[in-house]
């Protein structure tokens, strides 16, 4: 039975530390949610979903943490959070619009953080 | 498209509406597992969580409604928010008995940045911006009217 890589979650940290990096610098330099932004929620989503099913596997294979109900709850909201705030930031037309995606970068990577706590399988 | 007009939502509300909305999901899904899996193990601690998770998605709402029945009721929900994180911080810290297991109120909020504490203070902060800019509003409306004749 394979470990989870710890590539990938490293990686979500790093994502989303610098997306709220990016996000903050355009909410300091006044400007909207632009392409830029978006792409790069677009990349975190995207290894979310890859963290995702890499737990799945390792579920399925018969691993299990500690609270599973615990760990069910982060699997789904880990890949909804960036969403929602992907259209709530994008509809807004001043600089609080990369704000909101700030925040949704801060989260991801604290929620990266706290599933290895949950599930210390899941190597970061 | 026609351009909405601002509101609580609109603006640094953006992200006050995304804050909240991440406690009222954090809060409530944290407290409903507690609840469901080990409520006999701390029922005080896990009850006030869940009620926090009420009080979170209430001013989520209001918040991103904006009018200003939802105004009313978003002061109302910061409030009891603000005075509720004050009091479960302090009964957490002087009964660690009753909290045995953190939740989101616990050490004022300290589980989570301290974002629990701030946060009602600048949601109470910005829906005063806005029930002062209603008000100058209702003093400006009968001269506009004046104007039209």
């Amino acid at each position: 039975m394979s470990s989870v890589n710890g590539a990938v979650p490293t990686t979500i940290i790093v994502a989303g530390l610098a997306l709220a990096g990016y996000a903050l610098l355009m909410t300091a330099l006044n400007r909207r949610v632009g392409f830029v932004l978006l792409a790069a929620l677009g990349v975190l989503e995207i290894l979310l979903l890859v963290l995702v099913g890499l737990i799945v596997a390792r579920l399925v294979g018969g691993g299990r943490p500690a609270s599973l109900a615990t760990l069910i709850g982060y699997l789904i909201a880990m890949p909804i959070v960036p969403v929602v705030a992907g259209f709530w930031g994008a509809i807004e037309r001043s600089r609080w619009g990369p704000a909101v995606y700030a925040a949704a970068g801060v989260v991801a990577a604290v929620l990266m953080v706290r599933l290895h706590e949950i599930w210390p399988a899941i190597r970061v | 498209m026609a351009t909405r007009p601002d509101s609580t939502k609109t603006g640094p509300g953006r992200l006050l509406v995304a804050v909240y909305g991440l406690f009222a999901l954090s809060a409530s899904a944290r407290a409903g597992v507690q609840i469901a899996t080990k409520f006999s193990h701390a029922p005080v601690a896990y009850l006030l969580s869940a009620f926090a998770g009420v009080v979170y998605i209430l001013a989520t709402v209001t918040l991103a409604n904006g009018s200003q029945t939802a105004r009313r009721i978003a002061v109302v929900s910061c409030s009891v928010e603000l005075a509720g994180v004050l009091a479960v911080g302090t009964w957490s810290l002087v009964d660690r008995a009753t909290f045995p297991d953190a939740t989101v109120w616990s050490g004022y909020g300290s589980g989570y940045g301290f974002v629990p504490l701030v946060l009602p203070v600048f949601g109470l902060l910005w829906l005063r911006r806005w029930s002062r800019r209603a008000g100058a509003r209702r003093t400006i409306a009968p001269s506009e009217r004046d104007m039209a004749r």
